[in-house]
């Protein structure tokens, strides 16, 4: 029993992280149109605001990661004003620009902090038990701020001047424009509220990962999975397909193989196509 | 924002055959930057093709970097001795990324464009890159892996490292040491270096009558998240919790795990790269009695009687002050001991060609291992006798500081066990024979 358990309290922390990340990817291709694979990359420079600020330069942890959110915030700005809004019309060089960018994330990572793994200790050695689960409050602090980060979200979409007309944005543009909604503003609100969710889950989760400059790549796949399970375009399906995807990934690594549980997600991701094509939470195509 | 509202402008086909379009882009770019290096008529090249950058980096770039001291020290010097005249060593590096394209155009590179004389490399999934060059050019290679070595690859050559056999040293200790430890669990990378490794240390295990709680449990090398992988070791209460040749990228994060999820049992494991990082993770206590091969090159054991590698301390601090004590990794000073065996058989042969320096090596059947003389050996397990084997430290963490505990004889072990290495290797498809 406390296997199980232990597995869940694992689970529920993957779920966290990824769901901080695939509801930052789907936002942005949800209002831009834009395929970011250079969001593995602003995970990794969220984790490596930590490595400095914190690790380095010993400011509190917490600080460290409100500023890994705002400075991966802040790059996803420069990335919409210099990148993707130039190529608005044309989601494929969007998307290669992206590709360019990524790399350059890399470069300047190992220029800065170089090759090898960056070192953070962790905030906090402290833990709970429940129910004869260890959760430790370094965990416990990604799946808090997860929680907080995506009912806020939630909030501001629904609630918002600013969230309305995101949502309109995504839904028609033209429409949404005609209606005297810029988007240029909505823009620029997606890809930093984007930018900054896959920067605070890289600040989170620095102390419990190696980071390296080449941690994006294992995180990138990872998040595309779960978008093409949830559906592309759905946060609501982002969320959920993170949790399924983390708690069948965490399950099958714990009771077969970690490399089985690879296969596992694959599949899960293939069955999703075949059965719904849209994915779980994905609107049909229109015509 | 509604579930149908974030669908637009490209459509989800167009998404999915980009995102594959752009994957395989993605995988084909990367950046194996050669170095470009300039030489006179009497300087020497030699080839260092191995990870300098990626997860498997810390294998491959503090090689370089301890090569470079080598470099320094014996240029210093006046150079190698062949042939009646002195030559510069001078190293072009490669970094193949721990990729076997990459691997196999570093290792044209460096024989066609900088006309190299010896290549080193880290060997694992990448020596299938360069093998086909190897046989094509005749060029001699190094790896630090002999299960790369095979009766095909007659020019490659394991001079220094003898992973994972070495492996059973630390297991053989420890049976010694602390007998009342009976099981054990293990996990590993399912990649070319952990899976001879898993099969090294079951064979280790059932030699010293350590019984496995379980199955080894092989993770994606791509993990990042091993809180499942140390929760299923420690299901079955082992005494033993066995790292295998992880990398430190996860050596790291499951030494982390283990203190998380209140281990307290005993940690072996084939390295422990940058172990005060782990020691600041966990605790000095939790970290206590670590065992693994590797050990820091300032310690007094290996100023004793029969070690080859010339002034290991004045190396170590040499190392420590170009680049930091905390950059010390286990290969930092394994390629430069290949240069040691590689410059004194050039020395004996009179010439640096790659097929006189490779007979010169073997000559008579021993040679002068960084840890003692050590015979050429392997033809039981790697179908010929290119791996210079002999001793090998097994080293403790006590007091947060990595320790020599013993010199212990691979050979010896071998002479009384290899029934079950064969067997074990032959499970898991790691004989020679057995690998496509």
């Amino acid at each position: 029993m406390d296997l199980l358990w232990q597995t869940a309290v694992n689970a529920t922390y993957a779920a966290s992280y990824m769901a901080l990340i695939a509801v930052g990817l789907v936002m942005i291709f949800g209002v831009m149109g834009v395929i970011n694979f250079a969001h593995g990359e602003l995970y990794m420079v969220g984790a490596y605001c930590v490595v400095f600020l914190y690790a380095q330069e010993n400011f509190p942890f917490l600080l460290a990661v409100a500023a890994g959110l705002v400075f991966v915030g802040m790059i996803g700005l420069v990335m919409e004003r210099t990148m993707f809004r130039p190529l608005r019309d044309n989601p494929l060089a969007g998307l290669i620009a992206s590709i360019g960018f990524l790399l350059i994330l890399q470069t300047l990572a190992v220029f800065g902090f170089g090759r090898r793994m960056g070192h953070v200790p962790p905030s906090t050695q402290g833990k709970l038990e429940i129910l004869g689960a260890v959760l430790t409050y370094q965990r416990l602090f990604v799946i808090v701020a997860a929680v907080l980060l995506l009912a806020a979200l939630w909030t501001f979409l629904r609630r918002s001047k600013f969230g309305r007309a995101l949502r309109a944005c995504a839904q028609d543009a033209e429409a949404a424009s005609l209606q005297g909604i810029s988007m240029n503003q909505t823009a620029r609100i997606a890809m930093f509220i984007g930018a900054a969710l896959a920067g605070v889950a890289g600040a989170l989760t620095a102390p419990l990962v190696s980071p390296t400059p080449y941690i994006g790549h294992s995180i990138i796949v990872t998040a595309f999975i779960i978008i093409i399970v949830g559906g592309v375009g759905s946060l609501e399906g982002a969320v959920i397909a993170a949790v399924l995807y983390a708690f069948v990934h965490t399950f099958v690594t714990t009771f077969f193989d970690g490399v089985i549980a690879n296969i596992v997600g694959l599949a899960l991701m293939l069955a999703v196509l075949v059965v719904r094509p849209t994915g779980l939470f994905g609107a049909k195509e229109r015509a | 924002m509604s579930r149908k509202s974030l669908h637009r402008k490209i459509s989800r086909r167009k998404f999915l055959g980009t995102s594959a379009a752009a994957g395989a882009a993605l995988a084909a770019t990367g950046t194996g930057l050669p170095r470009v290096s300039f030489a006179d008529s009497h300087t020497i090249k030699i080839g260092f093709l191995a990870p300098l950058t990626g997860p498997v980096a810390a294998w491959g770039k503090p090689g370089l970097d301890g090569c470079l001291i080598w470099a320094d020290w014996v240029n210093a010097k006046g150079g190698v001795s062949i042939g009646g005249q002195s030559y510069n060593i001078e190293f072009v590096g490669y970094d193949n990324e721990y990729d076997v394209a990459k691997a196999r155009t570093g290792a044209t590179k460096l024989i066609k464009e900088d006309g190299v004389k010896f290549i080193m490399m880290l060997g694992g999934d990448t020596w299938a890159g360069a093998q086909p060059v190897a046989e094509r050019e005749g060029m001699l290679f190094s790896t630090l892996l002999p299960s790369d070595l095979s009766p095909d690859s007659t020019t490659l050559v394991a001079p220094c490292e003898v992973h994972p056999i070495y492996n059973v040293t630390g297991v053989e200790w420890l049976a010694e040491n602390k007998p009342e430890l009976k099981t054990a669990a293990m996990c590993a990378q399912d990649d070319a270096l952990g899976k001879p490794s898993v099969a090294t240390y079951l064979a280790a295990f059932e030699a010293a009558g350590i019984e496995m709680v379980d199955a080894p449990l092989f993770f994606d090398p791509a993990t990042t998240d091993f809180a499942p992988v140390m929760t299923r070791l420690m299901a079955g209460n082992p005494d033993i919790l066995c790292l295998d040749t992880c990398y430190a990228d996860y050596v790291h994060p499951l030494c982390e795990q283990a203190f998380q999820q209140g281990y307290q049992g005993q940690i072996i494991s084939c390295t422990a790269d940058f172990y005060q990082n782990i020691i600041e993770k966990t605790s000095e206590e939790f970290m206590e009695g670590f065992i693994f091969q590797f050990p820091d090159f300032d310690d007094p054991a290996l100023n004793s009687e029969g070690i080859n590698f010339v002034n290991p301390n004045e190396f170590y601090a040499e190392y420590a002050n170009r680049y930091g004590a905390s950059a010390w990794g286990a290969v930092s000073w394994e390629y430069a001991s290949i240069m040691d065996l590689w410059a004194d058989a050039a020395t004996r042969a009179g010439s640096a060609e790659p097929a006189a320096v490779l007979e010169a090596m073997k000559a008579d059947g021993t040679g002068k291992h960084a840890f003692g003389t050590a015979d050429w050996w392997g033809t039981e397990l790697f179908g010929i006798d290119n791996a210079l084997v002999g001793n090998w430290p097994v080293v403790v963490i006590e007091g947060g500081k990595a320790r020599i505990k013993a010199f212990k004889s691979i050979p010896a072990w071998w002479d009384q066990h290899k029934d079950l290495m064969i067997k074990h290797m032959t499970d898991l498809g790691q004989m020679w024979n057995q690998q496509g």
